[in-house]
């Protein structure tokens, strides 16, 4: 087989020998950034929430100390991922891992490793953000009746934070889709990593590229529609329905009120 | 059992920084009392029933609920606030749930009732304030008047000994007000134990059996409601509630 001499007749030729070189490159560039972002969610939430924690001045000191220590830890941990490229991470970790400490990686975990703390980082940022959006009130009208702290974030602020921080969460994976490529400097073998094996063989950078450009923009294009409509099925429908007769059998000591709509009508 | 004891309020006082809040105030409640806190703006009476629910922490002086002191480091506080419930100026319904949501998380999550009968209880309340047909409406989607009835089922389907109102119709639009003062004399009626801050002193005068005026993080005077309104004893009580009437 030679290469054709037009342009299309080149890409034609790309796919047809290395198609699989793509869809295995783009395999592995979706599973790193699903996986790196939904740890990277786990690790956000479990770092947000610990950071939101109030310290309260009648805990004893211990507890205080430690929660105090923690957060500091967290926030350390925060501030050095967000303020260092995560191509640089990867270097660091990948080679640091196995000189400091002699544990040799594989480069696919430390993908999947290096993309969730990272995610993570920047998911704690977003989800301390989201929890500290929700109104005082709720906080005060779950504790009126009884919450715990801990039932208080489960069953009201969390829900609320998290239908908050949708677009973040949405924006994280599409970034993380993108961001994997600088993966490459580690030996990843996910699309750019591919895209360039591809390329070299017969000198068809723009073509092979031109390819992969379009790959990106169909994954990412995709998830952010998918997220898009998922968000909506969270809000839940716009209306809602007026119970119907049995729960308006009403009981004795009932207050009759005058329906708002049956007002408006007269 | 009423005329019983359930809250004594001895000394206490908050301070926020070097700004005294409440001084020194002194009070009790018996069961089945209606308790009108009315008193200018600033007077300390949103944070003197924030101090009884221990949303806000008294600086000195106990609250005793069945002569147990509230404030002890040891007190089991969430267990404290299902037996004293509370409903805001601003309703603060989980903006995440429905109406019917609302009035069952508490039961189910704090008081492990089972899902049967706390939908049972929260469809009793609801009707009571007239809010059953909405059961499956998110917060956002109901007027003010609506939302604050739904706050109401919420705090009684905890069964509360004790309900404490700050300023329930404060932030309501006028045509709604006369709706939620109504489920409220109801409850007066019924005989729950209520402690209101209120600016509706027609309700206060008709409903509370016993009135105190606030003023300057004090109990400037305290009575039943015809001798308060009727023949206030002190001048600034006289002057608040000439002010109040005008205007
Ligand atoms: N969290 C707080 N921090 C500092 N000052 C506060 C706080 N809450 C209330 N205050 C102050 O306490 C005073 C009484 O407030 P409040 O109890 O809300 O009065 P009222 O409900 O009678 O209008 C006001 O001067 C207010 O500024
Ligand atoms: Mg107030």
């Amino acid at each position: 087989m030679s290469l054709p001499s037009d342009f299309f007749g080149r890409i034609v030729f790309i796919l047809q020998l290395y198609g699989p070189s793509f869809l295995s490159g783009a395999g592995k560039t979706m599973a790193i950034a699903i996986v790196g972002t939904f740890i990277g969610c786990i690790i956000g939430f479990a770092v947000g929430i610990i950071q939101t924690i109030p310290v309260i001045k009648s805990d004893n000191p211990i507890k205080r100390f430690l929660l105090k220590l923690l957060k500091f830890i967290l926030n350390v941990y925060v501030e050095v991922f967000r303020g260092t490229p995560m191509m640089v991470q990867a270097m660091f970790i990948f080679y640091g891992s196995s000189v400091l400490f002699g544990i040799n990686m594989s480069t696919v975990f430390a993908a999947y490793f290096i993309v969730s703390i990272n995610t993570g980082a920047y998911m704690a940022e977003t989800v301390r953000g989201g929890i500290l959006s929700i109104d005082q009130g709720q906080t005060e009208g779950a504790k009126a009746i009884g919450m715990t702290h801990f039932q208080t974030m489960v069953n009201v602020i969390m829900p609320q934070a998290l239908r908050n921080i949708m677009p973040q969460i949405g924006n994280n994976l599409i970034i993380n889709i993108k961001d994997t490529c600088v993966l490459s400097v580690i030996g990843v073998v996910e699309l750019f990593y591919a895209t360039k094996g591809v390329a070299g063989a017969y000198y068809t950078y723009f073509e092979a590229f031109g390819i992969t450009m379009v790959i990106y923009f169909i994954l990412t294009f995709t998830c952010s529609r998918i997220l898009r409509y998922w968000e909506k099925k969270m809000d839940g429908p716009d209306s809602y329905d007026l119970a119907t007769t049995d729960t308006l059998a009403y009981t004795s000591g009932m207050v009759k009120f005058p329906d708002p709509k049956e007002k408006e009508d007269k | 059992m009423t005329g019983e004891k359930v809250l004594e309020i001895h000394h206490l006082s908050k301070t926020f920084g070097t700004n005294v809040v409440l001084r020194d105030i002194d009070f009790s409640v018996n069961a089945g009392d209606v308790t009108c806190i009315i008193g200018a703006s600033g007077s300390g009476k949103s944070t003197l029933l924030r101090c009884i629910n221990l949303l806000e922490t008294p600086t000195t002086g106990e609250i005793l609920y069945h002569d147990v002191d509230i404030t002890d480091r040891k007190m089991n506080v969430p267990s404290y606030r299902t037996k004293v419930g509370m409903v805001f100026q601003s309703f603060n319904l989980f903006n995440n749930m429905t109406v019917l949501e609302n009035c069952l998380v508490g039961q189910i999550k704090v008081l492990k009732k089972d899902k049967e009968e706390a939908r049972k209880k929260a469809m009793m309340y609801l009707e009571k304030v007239g809010m059953a047909p909405y059961i499956n409406a998110k917060p956002k989607q109901l007027s003010g008047g609506q939302k604050q009835r739904v706050a109401i089922a919420r705090a009684l389907a905890m069964e509360p000994e004790i309900l404490l109102f700050d300023e329930p119709t404060s932030a309501l639009d006028p045509q709604m007000v006369g709706e939620v003062l109504a489920v409220m004399r109801t409850l007066a009626k019924e005989g729950l134990t209520m402690i209101i801050v209120t600016h509706e002193m027609a309700f206060a005068r008709d409903v509370s059996s016993r009135v105190v005026y606030m003023a300057g993080g004090v109990i400037e005077e305290e009575g039943a409601p015809a001798d308060i309104f009727g023949n206030p004893k002190k001048n600034s009580t006289k002057e608040f509630l000439n002010r109040f009437m005008q205007g």
